[in-house]
């Protein structure tokens, strides 16, 4: 749930508020690319989808453009795009819905929500369903450490998310086929409200991005009482806005430099301009995969990594379903790979998810039966 | 002109002028699924008053769409228990705030808000809030102050919609249309709670102008987006009352009677059989009517004084208990309509007097 909450727009529908994008080679068969959009945080055991919405995956190839410290990727204009469209309800309290996914060349997969074994198409096979959330963190000692300046993380923790649900849709498919030659791609997730027009509502690419990274307007000297998320989340990942960039780089430098110094040390130095070293990278706001490396249980934004250190990747890079991204982030933020890994005391979510599809885990019970 | 523009817009949903939004029932089963996964943390030493705060908006939004009593005691329940357990917090004052004015508490609202302005709450959330306080104790004109300017500054949906449902209640049906076709023209979402809301208060606007004709259509395009939209339905039996459809009105009163913790729905049901000559039925309805008004008076007397005088004046045929509830009202509240209640309570009685005698119960 990395992206709950993501601006003011996003509470008003929850079905269309987007908390997670994961991406990962397929563990046992690397031929197929994995990937996972969550809605829907904390859902209720009758949440369903929307049938105003398209839910969209859009893959573009991806390539290393610039090592070093000004690292950049070059991303195609061309694309290859997923939509998932979802019917009202049959009937009665049945959480049950057709949904629909739309494939390159016109196809339709059609599909039953909460089926495990999903619907199947030329090279695709589409799950969607309530299950169990797999993100795990401890919001209180976030937003402790950004009003003390302090890192409050305690050495266990409270899961703010723990035992709760999410919608999630979940797509497996034979990147090769589909996609053309990669082997890297560069990947997110939108809602849209459908209609002869579509509007998006979110879009997201990598984790915490508009929370951890953008929500505090504290440290922002340039735009102190501006709420960019609701503007951010309307911007198209792969074309940012030149009008905007500017407010939402500052609002990057302002807060990646005051998770820089929670250690007491400066691992992220600003160059001649304030620029935050990561903050390029990072406004290039989608997951990028290599999938001519094999599945790894740790691998978000080592690509990003070895390109600013000026060496090969190692890793498929994307994100696993089972990574405790927020101790990456944080240690990526706070020592840049200079120290230990910083740990928030959040290890684990309730149930982790699996390596066989639809991956993650089932739906929690509500906490009332919940034994 | 402008109202040949709204009826058009709200009647052909499918046309490219119509927003396309999520349909009723997913709407209502995803606020329902939002409140249950908010519910099991809203007890005292969570941390989050943000997600607390927005629990007690979502069960008074599920309230205001199901008429259900329980949702919004639930919401003032949960609302008392975040300031008790966030004293320092503005959210938490601004959402008792406005669970307080809900039940009419417009007193205790206002100094919430105060409480909040002083916590630092940005002024402009803090006079939405008091907007809605001073329309709902008939102070229309400093509601106005601050709608017309916040519609001004911030053209949107839910800056027009708030000067709707202000001009709606002063009857100012021209600039209402209006402002309600400009404020469905700046809708951006995708949920259908809002544009029904906002059906329903022109609908009401029309009702009690009259014009049942145009009642009907707004209260029908209301339940186009949401059936299961109760005030809209009862709203709509008692129009459909007026315009001589008493079959019609008894089928959409009967379910809402049936299972309803609101006693408007057994009174109104009460009343409309009384005239149509269906005198045991109707008195089966009154009574329950009448033992729920009881409870409901006794626990929110500010709330229910307006709703239970009328029940009291017409099915409930006691115009003294009637003029005893418009007077607590109009104190708390100086509207029109307010006044016009009583005016009518004052007339019962002294009819009652002159006839030496209390109307009996139908």
């Amino acid at each position: 749930m990395s992206d709950h909450f993501s601006g003011p727009r996003a509470l008003a529908d929850p079905a269309a508020d987007l908390v997670d994008l994961f991406a990962f080679p397929a563990p046992n068969n690397p031929q197929r690319l994995v990937v996972v959009m969550d809605v829907f945080g904390k859902a209720g055991p009758g949440a369903v989808f929307s049938d105003a919405v398209i839910y969209r995956f859009r893959f573009r190839r991806a390539r290393i453009a610039v090592t070093g410290p000004g690292a950049a990727f070059g991303v195609d204009p061309d694309e290859v795009g997923f939509d998932i469209t979802f019917d009202v309800p049959s009937g009665g309290d049945t959480a049950l819905q057709r949904g629909h996914c739309r494939i390159p060349g016109g196809e339709t997969v059609s599909f039953s929500t909460n089926d495990e074994r999903g619907g199947t198409g030329r090279g695709v096979r589409v799950f969607a369903g309530q299950r169990s959330e797999p993100f795990f963190l401890d919001v209180h000692t976030i937003l402790e450490s950004t009003e003390t300046r302090k890192l409050a993380f305690k050495k266990v923790g409270s899961d703010t998310l723990y035992g709760t649900n999410v919608l999630s849709i979940v797509l497996e498919l034979e990147w090769a086929e589909l996609l053309g030659s990669g082997p890297i791609f560069a990947i997110v997730c939108e809602t849209l409200r459908a209609g002869p027009r579509p509007v998006r509502i979110e879009r997201l690419g990598r984790p915490e991005i508009k929370n951890v990274s953008m929500s505090f307007k504290t440290f922002d000297q340039v735009n102190r009482d501006l709420e960019v998320r609701d503007l951010y989340n309307s911007e198209d990942a792969f074309a940012l806005m030149p009008d905007y960039v500017g407010a939402y780089r500052a609002r990057l430098n302002a807060n990646l430099s005051f998770w820089d110094s929670l250690d007491g040390k400066v691992d992220w130095p600003l160059d001649e301009r304030g620029n935050h070293p990561l903050t390029r990278l990072l406004l290039a706001d989608f997951l990028v995969i290599d999938l001519s490396k094999p599945f790894q249980d740790t691998s978000y934004f080592e690509i990003e990594r070895a390109m600013l250190a000026g060496r090969p990747h190692a890793s498929p890079g994307g994100r696993w379903l089972n990574e405790d991204v927020m101790d990456s982030i944080f240690t990526l933020y706070i020592n840049g790979g200079n120290g230990p890994r910083i740990n928030d005391g959040i290890d684990a979510p309730i149930a982790w998810s699996s390596k066989v599809f639809p991956y993650l885990a089932p739906p929690n019970p509500p906490k009332g039966q919940a034994s | 002109m402008t109202a040949t523009l709204h009826r058009k817009r709200a009647t052909n949903r499918s046309g490219t002028n119509a927003a396309v939004v999520t349909h009723g029932t997913v709407a209502l089963r995803n606020l329902e699924a939002q409140i249950e996964g908010l519910e099991p943390n809203s007890t005292p030493g969570f941390p989050r008053v943000a997600e607390r705060a927005r629990l007690v908006d979502l069960l008074a939004l599920r309230g205001s769409i199901l008429g259900s009593i329980a949702d919004y005691e639930r919401a003032l329940e949960l609302a008392h228990l975040l300031v008790r357990y966030a004293t320092t917090e503005a959210a938490a004052f601004l959402a008792r705030a406005r669970t307080r004015a809900v039940f009419h508490r417009f007193g205790d609202a206002l100094d919430d808000l105060d409480v909040a302005e002083r916590l630092a709450a940005d002024t402009e959330s803090v006079d939405r809030e008091r907007a809605a306080v001073f329309q709902g104790l008939g102070r229309y004109e400093e509601a106005s102050a601050i709608r017309e300017e916040e519609a001004r500054r911030r053209p949107s949906f839910e800056s027009f919609g708030a000067l709707t449902t202000l001009c709606a209640e002063r009857g100012d049906t021209e600039r209402a249309e209006w402002l309600h076709a400009e404020s469905v023209r700046r809708y951006r979402g995708i949920s259908p709670l809002p544009l029904a809301t906002l059906d329903f208060q022109l609908g009401v606007m029309w009702m009690r102008q009259g014009d049942f004709d145009r009642a009907r259509d707004q209260l029908t395009a209301a339940r186009r987006y949401v059936a299961a939209y109760v005030p809209a339905q009862g709203h709509l039996a008692e129009v459909e009352a007026e315009l001589g459809d008493a079959e019609s009105a008894v089928a959409l009163l009967y379910p809402l009677a049936t299972t309803s913790d609101d006693p408007d729905y057994a009174g109104q049901l009460a009343r409309i059989l009384a005239d149509a000559g269906r005198t045991e039925e109707s008195r089966y309805w009154r009574q329950h009517a009448a033992e729920r008004y009881d409870e409901l008076i006794a626990l929110h007397p500010e709330a229910f004084a307006d709703h239970a005088a009328d029940f009291w004046l017409g099915a409930g045929a006691e115009p003294e208990k009637a003029l005893r509830l418009a007077r607590m009202n109009f104190a708390i509240r100086k509207t029109p309509r307010a006044r016009a209640l009583l005016s009518r309570a004052v007339a019962a009685c002294a009819a009652a007097s002159a006839s030496g005698s209390r109307k009996e119960p139908a």
